[in-house]
């Protein structure tokens, strides 16, 4: 991800947080899924947060945290579920230009 | 131009008629990309890679399957982004100064959507690899144009934050 010029990021420690991402409900018997974002070279810092604010409804520090965790890991787990939620998932991102993916959780 | 700003429920820029032109232009080369993707051609395919990525990184068979089920509707859904930017646009590229455009919340999000895949698309072209590349600037124009894009885009964020 790139920032704008002028774009500066806080620099201000984020609070800590733990791995929490949206949960959807699931029989115990079926396979997990995940949907992860990647990084890219293209996309805006502020983009990229303000995507995960809207569409996971993720609060604004835990946004800001996947969206570092995305720049710096070069992936980032936004949410877990059965398939078809996550392929919704990774469908939209899509819509917004992110590069998402589905997973397996392997266990 | 000037950046987004809240009016009448949604919001309002101000553009000027080249500027209205530049990005007509843009967003209809980008419906002609997705229409020829659609249509199979090879050399539109490739390009839209980044705009379509892959779904399944480490399963081809799922990867393959998701690709026929969800592409069409997904190229459908941004040629109608770049459609929302384009139409917005016509009056005025037509005029003879600058004019105010106004955009509901939803057209919003569907300009940074069309703007974001544009930037992919020339973002390729100018061969931004990797964080931190800047780009070969081959041609000049369109490593400009990437950087006005991303002002603009980085504007709607902003202005759809509420001016923070």
């Amino acid at each position: 991800m790139v920032m704008r010029d002028n774009g500066a990021m806080t620099a201000a420690p984020l609070p800590a947080l733990d791995n929490q991402v949206v949960v959807t409900p699931q029989h115990a018997a079926e396979v997990p899924w995940r949907t992860v974002v990647w990084n890219d070279p293209v996309n805006l810092m502020s983009y990229v947060s303000w995507v995960f604010r809207r569409h996971f409804g993720l609060d604004e520090a835990t946004a800001e945290q996947r969206m570092l965790q995305v720049h710096n890991d070069g992936r980032a787990i936004l949410a877990e579920g059965n398939r078809e939620q996550m392929e919704r998932h990774v469908e939209a991102m899509h819509e917004y230009g992110l590069w998402a993916s589905v997973e397996r959780v392997e266990r | 131009m000037r950046g987004f700003q809240p009016h009448d429920g949604g919001y309002q820029a101000v553009f000027e008629p080249y500027e209205a032109k530049i990005l007509i232009s843009l967003g209809e080369q980008l419906q002609q990309l997705l229409a020829d993707g659609l249509g199979g051609n090879p050399a539109a395919d490739e390009a839209l890679h980044r705009v379509i990525p892959n779904a399944y990184r480490d399963d081809e068979e799922a990867a393959r399957e998701w690709r026929e089920l969800s592409r069409r509707g997904l190229i459908e859904r941004k040629s109608a982004f770049a459609a929302t930017m384009t139409t917005g646009l016509r009056a005025i590229a037509d005029g003879d100064g600058p004019a105010p455009l106004s955009v509901t919340e939803g057209e919003a999000i569907d300009w940074m959507r069309a703007i974001g895949d544009l930037r992919l698309i020339l973002a390729d072209r100018l061969g931004i690899l990797v964080d931190g590349d800047e780009g070969a600037d081959d041609p000049p124009e369109a490593g400009d144009l990437y950087r006005w894009l991303a002002w603009i885009q980085d504007d709607l964020v902003r202005a759809l934050d509420g001016g923070r």
